[in-house]
C-alpha cells in the first residue's frame, strides 16, 4: 500500500468522522435567515394527513344547539 | 345560558384521565416531526447497509452473486423512482415524488446500491491497487467540505442554484443514457467519457463538481425539512437523498481516478 494510499484514507477517515459530527449541528442564521432560500415544500409534497372524522368540531356537533 | 356557553364557562371536562398529562403526551407523540438528528441517524443505518452489502458482494464475487447485485441494482433503482419520482423534460413527472415511502424503500435502496457498489469497487481494484480507498476518501473529504461551506453560509443554495444544478445533472444524464443507447448499436462508447484523453477528465472533473454540488441541496432539504417541523418519515428521504448523491459521487471520482491511473 502507497504512502499516497494510506494518508488519503487518514483523511478519509477523519472526514467522515467531522461528516456525521457537522450533519447534527443547525447551520448558520446566514444561512437559514434569508429571504431566497428554496421553498422545497413546494417541490417535494408532504402526505396529507386524512382528517379524523370521528372528531367533530364543537360547531359541527348537531346535539349542540344555539336557541 | 345556551349549552355553548355553559361549556365556555364550566370547562370541559373534570375527569383526570382525559385531562392527564400522559393523554396529551400521547397525542403529540403520534405526530412526531423530523430532527436533524434523526436524519444523521438514518443516514448512518443506510451507509452501514450500503458499506455491508458492498463488503458481501466484494468477497463472494460469482455468478450468483452477478445476478443478486443486478437483482439489488433493480430493485434499488425501483426504489429510487417510487420515493424521488421520475422527470422529464417536457414531459414533467412521470411519477411523482412520494416521500412517505421512504422508510420502505431507503433500506432496499442501500442494500441493492451496495451490491452493486462492491461489484464495481471490486473490478476496479483489481486493475488499481489501493483505487477504493483514495475514491472513498476523497468523496468524504469533498462531501465534509462542502458541508462545512454550507452550514457556515458560505454556499447558499438558492432557485437559479437549483435550477442550473437541476439542468446540468438531466443533462449528464441524458448524455449516459446517449452513450448507452450509442454503444448497444455501435459497440463503442463515447470517447468523453470512456477515454483517458484530455477531453474525458475534463468531462469527469466536471461530472464530480455537479455530483458534489447536488450535496449543497441534499444538505438543505434536510436542513430546511427539519426546520419546518416536517413529518418524521421525511429523516428517511433526507437520508436517502444524501446517499444517493453521495454514491453517484463515489462512482464518478473512482472513474475520474480510474481515468488518470490509465494515462
Amino acid at each position: 500500500m502507497s504512502y499516497l494510499t494510506l494518508f488519503l484514507g487518514l483523511i478519509g477517515l477523519l472526514s467522515a468522522f467531522l461528516f456525521f459530527y457537522l450533519l447534527k449541528f443547525k447551520a448558520s442564521s446566514k444561512q437559514t435567515n434569508r429571504g431566497n432560500r428554496i421553498r422545497w415544500n413546494s417541490y417535494i409534497p408532504y402526505r396529507d394527513k386524512k382528517p379524523n372524522k370521528g372528531k367533530k368540531k364543537e360547531s359541527e356537533d348537531s346535539s349542540f344547539r344555539d336557541n | 345560558m345556551s349549552r355553548h356557553q355553559a361549556l365556555n364557562k364550566l370547562g370541559r371536562s373534570g375527569n383526570p384521565i382525559i385531562r392527564s398529562a400522559a393523554f396529551q403526551d400521547k397525542v403529540s407523540s403520534s405526530e412526531e416531526k423530523m430532527s436533524l438528528e434523526g436524519a444523521v441517524n438514518k443516514t448512518s443505518i443506510m451507509l452501514f447497509l450500503t458499506v455491508t452489502a458492498a463488503t458481501i458482494s466484494w468477497n463472494f464475487q460469482g455468478p450468483l452473486m452477478a445476478i443478486i447485485s443486478t437483482l439489488g441494482a433493480l430493485a434499488g433503482f425501483i426504489s429510487g423512482i417510487m420515493t424521488f419520482g421520475f422527470y422529464f423534460f417536457f414531459v414533467g413527472w412521470i411519477v411523482k415524488p412520494r416521500p412517505h415511502n421512504a422508510p420502505r424503500t431507503a433500506p432496499i435502496y442501500a442494500i441493492g446500491m451496495g451490491f452493486i457498489i462492491g461489484i464495481i469497487s471490486q473490478h476496479a481494484e483489481s486493475f488499481y491497487p489501493g483505487i477504493v480507498i483514495q475514491a472513498v476518501s476523497l468523496t468524504f473529504f469533498v462531501a465534509t467540505s462542502l458541508l462545512l461551506a454550507y452550514k457556515t453560509g458560505l454556499i447558499k443554495p438558492t432557485q437559479n442554484f437549483m435550477l442550473m444544478i437541476f439542468a446540468a445533472t438531466m443533462g449528464i444524464f441524458l448524455t449516459y443514457i446517449a452513450s448507452l443507447i450509442y454503444s448497444l448499436f455501435s459497440g463503442s462508447h463515447f470517447l468523453v467519457i470512456t477515454g483517458n484523453g484530455n477531453m474525458s477528465i475534463l468531462f469527469s472533473v466536471v461530472v464530480v463538481c455537479i455530483a458534489a454540488l447536488n450535496l449543497v441541496l441534499d444538505f438543505d432539504i434536510i436542513e430546511q425539512s427539519a426546520e419546518q417541523g416536517a413529518p418524521k418519515y421525511m429523516e428517511w428521504f433526507g437520508a436517502m437523498a444524501l446517499m444517493a448523491t453521495l454514491i453517484w459521487l463515489y462512482i464518478e471520482i473512482l472513474r475520474l481516478l480510474m481515468k488518470l491511473r490509465s494515462r
